[in-house]
């Protein structure tokens, strides 16, 4: 078997090398399954999917007119795990939409990212499944579009700029007991909002939920400070302070101006007075004129006078 | 800067011209004891005079009497400051030269080329160390302190009070400020301002007194990490050029004057010839430390040293550019924990210019141009406002507790003016976690948001120089950046020239960035398209690069150093068409900041050529005349007398044949220094002292060198009545083959003789090789090109 599927391996390579547009029907082919998946319900995607391979054949008569040997194929266990990936990647992404805004992601969809990675990693290891069939070579890197990896890349990406990581525990099995404690302290800060909300006065509401607030922001620089803050956290911080600060109208009024106004005049008027005080009572800097001693030695003395005079007659015609 | 006029230069001659009641002369000029005939005659002093069209009327005998005795004016830019002399970058090449090079091997020479790299890579080295010190203090100082404002105004932002923040600030500030202002005025004046016109003039052939002693760098260093710290609006990046020129001259010496330590080693380079190349490496390597620009900094001692160069010197130079960057980068990523991750080329760091929006299109080219005009003239009058304060300075706060006092003002207005804006600016943007504000300040913003003026100014100047050009569009809001650069444009033109060791480059970027930026958006709302193609932050690069232009308009370095700090050669067009139009339409109102500062300095600065219309005068106008010469056997009393002689300040003595009476000059054999002199005097090299014994000494170049750079002064050395009347050989010491002109030769010539060769003397002689004059730097320096024409500068004791 080994000895078979090496060259027949190889045989997939050169075919998809020598040729792009003898293969294209191949290549184009083999998303679309993918693509309808995405867009439509999974149950039909599935039923394409698990259809047997002799029946895929027959399904699609007038693309695959010539089926490829069986070795070149890609093999039933790899088949498996492309459906299972498949499935955990649709339910996964109708996890995600939802949870968009606002963002809540981590909270909702850790479950679903964990099983998806889970298969992944079964398909890009260097473990030989039954049949000693390397699912990563054939998945993933069998022609330029990569579509598996691409696909996971992608939602990874989400994953990673959101942070999820930090919010979730060791693991990733769950969020982590500092989010969990956040969440109630969030909780604690909008059930006092809204009851008091209802009342219609906002500097009621300023006073009364000051304090759950600042828990509220306290404890989210402590956890800026640990870097365990998700985007889940940032957005519903970002939502909180927005409606404490513009839509209730808590934040500090400028008050002071008076006091900093006259700070201010008396820090710019003291300049003033040293400049006048130095300029009347200093005394002024003199300098002491040296006298250069020229051309001096026989009778013209005056002659650099004159002829400077003279000169400047000369420049006065040019100027 | 204004300080350096307190102390008198060459080293302990101070009491002598301090006392001295206004006689005293020019280098090597006349009216030495022998000639005090020439004192006598009123008349000649109205040569001083400007000789200029005011003169035209007659000069009555009231003026006369009172132009007959010394005079005192108030201190103005055209005078020329005694203290500064020349360096000695042409060689004696007398006998004992000669012959030790003679003795030299060729693998002599090839060591000593060796040396010469190893110095250049040890100044790179030093360089950045002191570089990364500065950058490293600067952060923790500047972040402990901003750290303990923004939390005093957060609580005073909730109950109330935030005045006493604002005190609290001002007070942080000046304190700062004045333990950077202190060891400044008290320690060492010179260390105060950027430092750029010094090593300049240094660089130009001037000694600046004390310009490059280790105390300098320490009090330079230490200066301006106060400053800094003290938020004053200035930049480190200045002192650091500053910096590497003092390295330089103290590493290529292999010694230490202020420690007393000789490590006998480089003694070859212990002259003005050697120590000036070195110089110029380290100011390179200065620049290159301070804006992680290598050729930047090659280039920049190009243009401020061009006159004494060579090829091998610019591949060295280069060399210590490299060294210096490079320890920078290598430090600095040890000190950020990631060791090996060259990333932080320079001091200033402007980040990188990448994305697609930052492309410029032909059409934005004359936009360009437009805005160099306007770096021109907003720079014109930085500088014109900076020279009437500095005038007021040097004449009204001379006096170093003033000077502290001003200091830590202009620190508490700073501060003040700062909070002020923030208080009152209601520019808040949200908090976006890709451009990390440093402190950012919330005060009376929506809770997640921060002030955008704070931004500005809660920051060290470079930060926000960097977010002035990162940040993405929409951070600032227009009426900021136009509050910010009102403000800011006062205050740093207020600042420059304080006593304290600060630089003039980031806030002169500052305020360009943000009025280019401010130019940006303005663009982007007036034109249809202009939101797609006008990015704030290409336009605050530009404005940044325009303003700093029409300030020091300086052209090739200034292109290729903001080029090499952007990290994108993309930009080199546009930016040097900016230079170019700030610089043009800059110097159409008034010269460059560094010039201004000179020129207020009174230095006898030789520009790059001759004032146009100098070409009717010739030497013998131009030269002092008669000459102190000495004969080539001459009496030992005589030359103490005329070293001795406090109303003379000579340095270079013509030595004569034949010299007859007082009268007539004798012919010309030779050239001697004074400082060679009191070398031959300290060893007492006189004739029937080595007719006596024999086996004395002879004396060697060693000798000269080891008194190089700071000779005793003549009071020193002790002469007594009987040694007065030997007599001594100057032949072997004498310069035999000294530069001469003629009389007839034109000022032009004279100067393009100065400029290319360096000289401190040029001996003027007539057709029967008579000396009849000498000229020295001060004699050309005091023609220039003002306003009226030709104008003569007045020699001023300062």
């Amino acid at each position: 078997m080994m000895l078979l599927s090496i060259p027949g391996f190889l045989l997939t390579l050169t075919i998809l090398d020598t040729g792009h547009a003898s293969t294209s029907g191949p290549n184009v082919a083999s998303p679309e399954p993918e693509v309808s998946g995405n867009g439509v319900p999974g149950s039909e995607s599935n039923v394409l999917h698990s259809l047997p391979r002799q029946a895929q054949s027959s399904y699609f008569p007038s693309l695959l007119l010539s089926a490829f040997p069986e070795d070149l194929e890609v093999g039933d266990y790899c088949r498996e795990l492309l459906h299972i990936f498949g499935q955990r990647y649709v339910s996964y992404v109708n996890c995600l939409v939802p949870s968009a805004r606002p963002v809540k992601i981590c909270q909702n969809c850790h479950v679903e990212f964990n099983n998806l990675q889970d298969i992944y990693s079964n398909i890009s290891s260097e473990q030989l499944g039954p049949g000693n069939a390397s699912c990563r070579d054939t998945l993933l890197r069998s022609d330029r579009l990569m579509l598996v990896f691409q696909l996971f890349h992608d939602l990874q990406q989400i994953w990673a700029i959101s942070n999820c990581a930090r919010c979730l525990s060791e693991g990733g099995q769950s969020l982590s007991n500092v989010t969990l404690y956040y969440m109630a302290t969030l909780n604690q800060s909008l059930s006092c909002f809204e009851k008091h909300q209802q009342q219609g006065n906002h500097s009621e509401l300023c006073k009364e939920c000051k304090k759950a607030y600042r828990d509220l922001n306290e404890l989210y620089s402590r956890m800026e400070k640990n870097e365990s803050l998700c985007l889940d956290i940032e957005d519903a911080m970002n939502i909180t302070r927005k409606l404490w600060s513009k839509t209730f109208n808590c934040s500090f009024p400028r008050e002071e101006t008076v006091p900093v106004i006259a700070v201010s005049s008396f820090m710019l008027f003291l300049p003033i007075i040293f400049y006048l005080s130095s300029f009347l009572h200093s005394e002024q800097k003199k300098r002491k004129l040296i006298l250069p001693k020229r051309a001096t030695s026989h009778t013209n003395l005056m002659n650099i006078q004159d002829r400077s005079r003279s000169e400047q007659v000369l420049h006065g015609d040019y100027r | 800067m204004a300080n350096i006029t307190k102390k008198v230069s060459w080293s302990s001659r101070d009491d002598d011209l301090a006392q001295g009641e206004g006689t005293a002369l020019l280098n090597g000029a006349t009216g030495a004891a022998r000639y005090t005939r020439q004192f006598s005659g009123g008349s000649i002093f109205r040569i001083g005079r400007l000789s200029t069209v005011d003169l035209e009327e007659e000069i009555t005998t009231e003026e006369e009497a009172i132009l007959s005795r010394p005079k005192e004016i108030p201190h103005n830019e055209k005078l020329l400051s005694l203290k500064y002399e020349s360096l000695d970058y042409d060689n004696s090449e007398n006998q004992l030269f000669l012959e030790e090079e003679k003795r030299m091997s060729y693998m002599g020479f090839r060591c000593l080329e060796i040396n010469r790299w190893v110095v250049c890579g040890l100044i790179g080295f030093l360089t950045g160390l002191i570089a990364c010190f500065i950058d490293i203090v600067v952060e923790n100082l500047a972040g402990v302190k901003y750290q303990l404002v923004k939390q005093n105004i957060e609580k005073f932002t909730e109950v109330g009070g935030l005045s006493i923040s604002l005190i609290l600030w001002a007070l942080l500030n000046s304190v700062f400020v004045m333990v950077g202002s202190v060891i400044v005025a008290f320690f060492e004046p010179i260390a105060a301002g950027s430092g750029i016109p010094q090593i300049k003039c240094y660089l130009n052939g001037v000694k600046i007194p004390r310009v490059v002693r280790l105390k300098t760098l320490v009090v330079k260093v230490c200066g301006v990490i106060c400053s800094v710290v003290g938020g004053l609006a200035v930049g480190k990046e200045g002192p650091m050029i500053h910096s590497g020129a003092v390295v330089a001259a103290g590493v290529s010496q292999g010694r230490s004057t202020s420690l007393k330590r000789d490590f006998k080693i480089f003694e070859y380079f212990r002259r003005d010839t050697e120590k000036r190349d070195f110089v110029s490496a380290g100011a390179a390597a200065g620049v290159s430390a301070a804006f992680g620009a290598p050729v930047g900094g090659v280039l920049f001692s190009l243009e401020e040293g061009a006159s004494f160069w060579n090829q091998m010197l610019t591949w060295r130079i280069f060399f210590a550019s490299m060294m210096s960057t490079f320890t920078l980068n290598f430090f600095l990523s040890i000190y950020h924990k990631k060791p090996g991750d060259l990333s932080n080329p320079g001091l200033i760091n402007f980040g990188r210019f990448e994305s697609d929006s930052v492309a410029y299109n032909l059409y934005e080219i004359p936009i360009f141009i437009a805005m160099g005009a306007l770096g021109g003239v907003l720079g014109a009058l930085f500088n014109v406002l900076n020279y009437w304060l500095t005038i007021f300075r040097i004449r009204y706060i001379h006096r170093p507790c003033l000077q502290v006092m001003e200091a830590m003002l202009v620190a508490a207005v700073t501060a003040t003016v700062s909070f002020a804006m923030i208080y009152f600016s209601n520019d808040c943007q949200p908090l976006v976690q890709d451009q990390a504000e440093e402190y950012p300040l919330q005060l009376f913003c929506a809770d997640g948001e921060y002030n955008s003026m704070a931004s500005a100014f809660f920051n060290t100047p470079e930060r926000s120089v960097r977010s002035l050009f990162h940040n993405t569009p929409g951070s600032y809001n227009p009426l900021t950046l136009g509050m910010f650069t009102l403000s800011y444009f006062f205050l740093a033109c207020w600042t420059y020239g304080l006593t304290v060791s600060a630089g003039v480059f980031i806030p002169s970027l500052l305020i360009g960035a943000a009025w280019g930026r401010l130019f940006g958006i303005l663009l982007a709302t007036i034109t249809s398209s202009g939101s797609i193609w006008a990015d704030p932050g290409k336009y605050a690069l530009i404005g940044a690069a325009a303003q700093l232009g029409g300030i020091v308009r300086m052209t090739l370095s200034l292109t290729v150093i903001m080029v090499e700090a952007t990290g994108n050669v993309t930009y080199g067009l546009p930016i040097m068409l900016v230079l170019m139009t700030a610089k043009i339409v800059g110097d159409y109102f008034v010269e460059g900041l560094y010039d201004i500062h000179i020129k207020l300095q009174s230095v006898p600065f030789l520009h790059w050529e001759a004032p146009a219309t100098s070409h009717s005068l010739t030497a013998r106008e131009v030269m002092s005349s008669p000459v102190t010469s000495f004969n080539r056997i001459e009496k030992v009393g005589t030359i103490v007398d005329v070293l001795s002689n406090t109303s003379t300040n000579h340095n270079g003595f013509p030595v004569v044949n034949e010299y007859i009476d007082n009268t007539e000059p004798g012919k010309l054999c030779g050239l001697i220094l004074r400082s060679q002199l009191i070398v031959l005097l300290k060893h007492k090299v006189f004739v029937e002292r080595a007719r006596s014994c024999l086996n004395q000494r002879k004396l060697q170049l060693k000798d000269f060198r080891d008194a190089y750079p700071r000779f005793p002064p003549i009071q020193s050395i002790h002469v007594s009545q009987d040694e007065r009347e030997c007599m001594m050989d100057l032949t072997e010491f004498m310069n035999p083959t000294p530069y001469t002109v003629p009389q007839e030769t034109s000022l032009p010539r004279v100067f393009k003789l100065f400029r290319a060769l360096g000289l401190r003397h040029l001996v003027v002689v007539d057709n029967e090789n008579r000396a009849v004059g000498l000229v020295t730097r001060k004699d050309l320096a005091r023609y220039h090109l003002g306003k009226h024409g030709l104008e003569e500068l007045q020699l001023a004791q300062t």
